[in-house]
């Protein structure tokens, strides 16, 4: 009888046969609120989930930070909490941004995992330390494998309830288009910069350089 | 899913494992069990080098896994100070654990992991287990699992009954020490009693109860590495390389 192989032969095996999605392909953009119904009347033309209206999310996304040794650069996990449903924790892991100049995207490695509640617990027991939080609200579409979110960030005010300090962060929502695939799948990012195009001039998508807005005060 | 007890068997003097889990399969087929398949759980343990200057002491974190839920990674951390944290969370959890490996460096030599055969009789699943810790047997585990129950309390005598005619060991009746009645800490900061054999029963349970018992095979090592060691650099007794010595001490210091 065959044995039972453990878990971590699966998963460099799903790693090594490249049908473990593990890199993110992304364009961001930003839209004002006073536009931003026209994004979503164009949305709704574009996109496959739209008989009903469209899925709306509201996420605490809290973003913990762990000092390595021999490593200037901190570990940073995220990990996000529907607050309006009963659902899992998930905790991502994102990868040093790559803007290759070549590419339509910015392409950056990602893990997603699922988790139980307890996870921030968890993180802080194993020396992570809160590095910031926010709320994200708003919608989200899907066109093929590609996701659409359009979302509000909001501030939390430390020390009131969360529902009393809905603080926006701007007059704006960020726009994100994304792919999380298995590595080697280059078309991915032709795919994107098609869809792109078909929301211009509302939002103008595009790659991001996470390091050069670092510097800015 | 139902509740799930691990018993140690004890070994005979002058026995194989490979012997006794013979024996064992055998006994459970000619009672009119099944065979159906093969299980594995696995255990490795992540430890954080101490951080004095900043207060932080050695942590453990022990991955385990469980082909019962061939999509789940169980990781269980030990603060250092008694505190044990549990977590559930998709198998990519392993691939994490490798990027903080600046941090937390695994103990390779310790990794240890119960495997074999599978059985299902009517409503109750029985896995006759080795143990082996670097492919060096170290016991066998039985673990014994009623699908038709989720609280201990509840079935403790048919399993205790089911254990003692299967296996022909003797089982005491009280309930296993993973489930005896321990004081807790409540959110408010007061000590309570607690009795376990009356909580709902959850996959994290069965995998802290293979930590419970790795724990103290890995200890036992240690204790035979710590009696016949000679001067600082303790002795392997039945491993071939040294190194593993100091890690399984390092892990029963960190435990107690």
């Amino acid at each position: 009888m065959a044995s039972v192989s453990s878990a971590r032969e699966s998963l460099s095996h799903a790693l090594n046969n490249r049908f473990l999605p593990n890199l993110e392909y992304l364009l961001q953009g930003s839209i004002l609120d006073s536009a931003v119904e026209h994004l979503m009347h164009r949305l709704k033309g574009l996109c496959d989930n739209v008989d009903t209206s469209p899925e709306t999310f509201h996420d605490l996304e809290v973003c913990m930070s762990l000092r390595q040794p021999n490593s200037n650069q901190p570990l940073l996990l995220r990990v996000r909490r529907a607050l309006g449903r009963d659902a899992p924790f998930q905790m991502r892991y994102l990868g040093q941004p790559e803007v290759d100049q070549r590419r339509p995207t910015l392409v950056r490695s990602c893990m997603d995992c699922a988790c139980t509640n307890g996870i921030l617990e968890f993180l802080t027991e194993m020396g992570f330390r809160l590095e910031f939080e926010y709320i994200a609200k708003g919608y989200m579409f899907r066109k093929g494998r590609m996701k659409i979110t359009v979302s509000k960030l909001i501030k939390i005010i430390p020390g009131k309830q969360q529902d009393m300090a809905n603080e926006p962060i701007s007059q704006s929502y960020i726009v994100e288009l994304s792919v999380v695939a298995p590595t080697g799948q280059e078309n991915v990012g032709e795919e994107m910069r098609v869809f792109a195009e078909q929301l211009k001039p509302l939002v103008q998508l595009d790659k991001i350089d996470y390091k050069r807005l670092g510097s800015m005060p | 899913m139902g509740v799930t007890v691990l018993q140690p068997y004890p070994m005979p003097e002058g026995k194989s494992g490979a012997h006794i889990i013979d024996y064992l399969g055998k006994r459970l087929l000619s009672l009119g069990a099944t065979h159906a398949g093969q299980f594995l759980v696995d255990c490795e343990t992540f430890i954080s080098t101490p951080q004095p200057h900043n207060g932080t002491p050695g942590r453990a974190v022990h991955v385990l896994h469980n082909s019962e839920y061939p999509a789940s990674t169980f990781s269980i951390i030990d603060s250092g100070t008694g505190k044990q944290v549990s977590l559930v969370a998709d198998s990519i959890f392993d691939l994490l654990m490798l990027k903080m490996t600046n941090t937390f460096t695994s103990k390779k030599q310790t990794k240890i992991e119960s495997r074999g055969a599978r059985f299902e009789y009517g409503d109750f699943v029985i896995k006759l287990g080795s143990v082996t810790m670097m492919e060096h047997f170290k016991g066998i585990l039985i673990e014994i699992e009623y699908k038709s129950c989720m609280i201990l309390a509840y079935c403790w005598e048919m399993i205790r009954e089911m254990l003692q005619g299967f296996l022909n060991i003797n089982v005491g009746k009280d309930f296993p020490t993973y489930f005896a009645t321990q004081t807790i800490m409540t959110a408010m900061g007061q000590q309570q009693l607690h009795a376990k054999h009356n909580d709902l029963y959850e996959p994290t349970d069965t995998v802290k109860q293979y930590l419970e018992q790795f724990t103290n095979y890995r200890k036992h090592v240690s204790m035979h590495g710590s009696l016949s060691g000679t001067s600082g650099i303790q002795q392997p007794v039945h491993m071939s390389s040294s190194p593993v010595m100091g890690a399984a001490g390092g892990l029963v210091l960190i435990r107690s």
